[in-house]
């Protein structure tokens, strides 16, 4: 049989070394010149556009306010899904390997994390009050579900060879669970990394919101209700760029100490 | 396979596990002030009281109404989109970039915009959840789209199949695997965004419920809504995921 010429990696960013720069840029171009048109066209002058954010950014990231906004929200989506990893990481790799935890505990652990994280802020803001430990502790509640599952559903994907393997040779609880259950979920907990930073990053957004502390949550709220929406994009913009970021670097992460990993067929 | 052995394994820990979850939290509870946690007791009186006295019908309903609305527009803007992209080649490496950001970009940051754009209403808190939802879908829908094999096109080409028969047979079948996972994942960013659109926006709903609740300091208000949303949440997710393993199937990668 003739083999297949397609490959389909099934991973974001996979296509945007290849080739079909120019398509991709024209794209862009077409579809911000049609935000600039219609949005000049049909709504209110103050309203975000292209140009205008354009515009803003220097006088935007060169404001000690936005900056130190940003080094507030993103330090703390950094420290939080640093948290969450180490913790979830430990409680996934239990919920993997020990059957018991795994049916005393695993309903909480997905149940909580089929439930919208937003809801628990109310009760985070009674425990921790108005200030940033309520964001840090809703970050590491919006991460540490997803990195727990994912790491459980690998510790559980792990070829039983292995383990049989290493038990022969008479390999401790900690061999098996970080010699060999570990490097074999790492993908999972890759991809629960990355679930994880997008959760971080709402939940610390809408934490900001709520609580009204210093943040690009704040920054875009208090720029938007004085109808500065170029300024308040900026920080849009860089919320993108480091959700962005997370997805590129878990992908060259993948690729780059996982190679293995891409002849599987996963889907999320 | 039910025998009375397995049937005590697979539930009795489960069962131990709740009861002592939730005698846990009533100790807990009643060692603290109300205003911090309330009793297990407490939480539950106040989840009866909320759903004899039709508060959390109410509530559900309208919650239910604007996630279902702002869900289904999501899917009919997204999944359409996505297979036009599985179709054509050049649209779809024009757009995916983009539509990649857009996916990975908090779509809670644009709520502020939304607010001074379009005030309050229903309206608005639908577009927050269509923005929460449909990126995850149509993402999906073009990783799918991505993976159609030329061949099979070729194929359908070659037996003169008209352009509705291809996509009939060829690119929806093939891509609808794809975009239930993106909807499953849609499911799940639809509830944030119902949620932060009923705190933010007009409150409404369950999230009107808890904001209510916690402005008086009434924990077990709190509580019984969350868990209220808890359910709720496990349900539809439960359903989605049967959905997305019902024809995932047809990936060849079934399980």
């Amino acid at each position: 049989m003739s083999a297949t010429t397609i490959v389909a990696p099934a991973r974001p960013f996979a296509w945007l070394p290849t080739s079909n720069w120019t398509i991709k840029l024209i794209g862009g171009l077409v579809l911000a010149t049609l935000w600039q048109v219609l949005v000049g066209a049909f709504l209110p002058a103050y309203v975000a556009k292209p140009l205008g954010i354009i515009a803003a950014i220097p006088t935007v990231v060169t404001n000690p306010l936005f900056l130190s906004a940003a080094w507030a929200t993103l330090s703390a989506v950094v420290r939080g899904l640093a948290v969450a990893i180490v913790l979830g990481t430990f409680v996934g790799l239990a919920l993997g390997r020990v059957k018991l935890v795994e049916r005393a505990f695993g309903f909480y652990v997905s149940g909580l994390y089929a439930m919208p994280m937003v809801a628990v802020l109310p009760l985070v803001t009674l425990w921790f009050g108005y200030t940033g430990a309520a964001r840090m502790a809703t970050i590491i509640f919006a991460a540490f579900f997803s990195i727990a599952i994912n790491v459980a559903d690998g510790a559980k994907s792990v070829p039983p060879e292995h383990l049989e393997v290493a038990r022969s040779y008479r390999a401790g609880w900690r061999e098996i669970w970080f010699g060999v259950t570990l490097p074999a979920a790492m993908p999972y907990l890759l991809a629960g990394i990355r679930l994880a930073a997008g959760r971080a990053l709402i939940a610390a957004i809408v934490a900001e919101f709520f609580i009204s502390i210093e943040g690009l949550g704040f920054f875009i709220l208090f720029n938007s209700r004085t109808f500065h929406h170029n300024e308040a994009f900026v920080a849009v913009l860089l919320l993108a760029l480091f959700g962005v970021g997370v997805e590129a670097a878990m992908t060259w992460a993948t690729r780059r100490f996982l190679p293995w990993y891409r002849r599987e067929a996963k889907t999320d | 396979m039910a025998t009375g052995e397995s049937w005590r394994i697979r539930y009795l820990p489960p069962a131990i596990s709740l009861i002592a979850g939730a005698a846990l939290w009533q100790w807990v509870g009643s060692q603290t002030s109300a205003a911090f946690l309330s009793t297990f007791s407490a939480t539950v009186a106040r989840l009866v009281a909320l759903t004899v006295s039709g508060e959390v019908v109410t509530a559900l309903a309208e919650s239910m109404t604007l996630f279902f609305t702002g869900l289904v527009i999501a899917i009919l803007i997204a999944v359409p989109l996505g297979v036009m992209l599985a179709r054509f080649r050049v649209l779809r490496v024009a757009s995916e970039t983009y539509i990649m950001m857009l996916y990975a970009t908090p779509m809670a940051a644009l709520i502020p915009f939304i607010l001074s754009l379009m005030g309050f209403g229903f309206t608005p808190k639908v577009v927050v959840v269509v923005l929460f939802a449909m990126f995850p879908i149509l993402y999906n829908t073009i990783e799918g789209a991505r993976s159609v094999k030329p061949e099979l096109i070729e194929v359908a080409r070659s037996y003169r199949s008209s352009e509705w028969g291809l996509w009939r047979d060829v690119l929806i079948p093939y891509t609808l695997p794809f975009a239930l996972t993106g909807i499953r994942q849609g499911i799940g960013r639809g509830l944030v965004g119902m949620i932060a659109a009923e705190f933010y926006l007009s409150a409404s709903g369950i999230g009107r419920l808890i904001t209510v609740s916690e402005r008086d300091f009434d924990t077990a208000g709190v509580l019984a809504s969350i868990i209220i949303i808890s359910i709720l949440g496990a349900a539809l997710m439960a359903v989605g995921r049967r959905l997305e393993n019902h024809f995932a199937a047809w990936r060849g990668l079934g399980r």
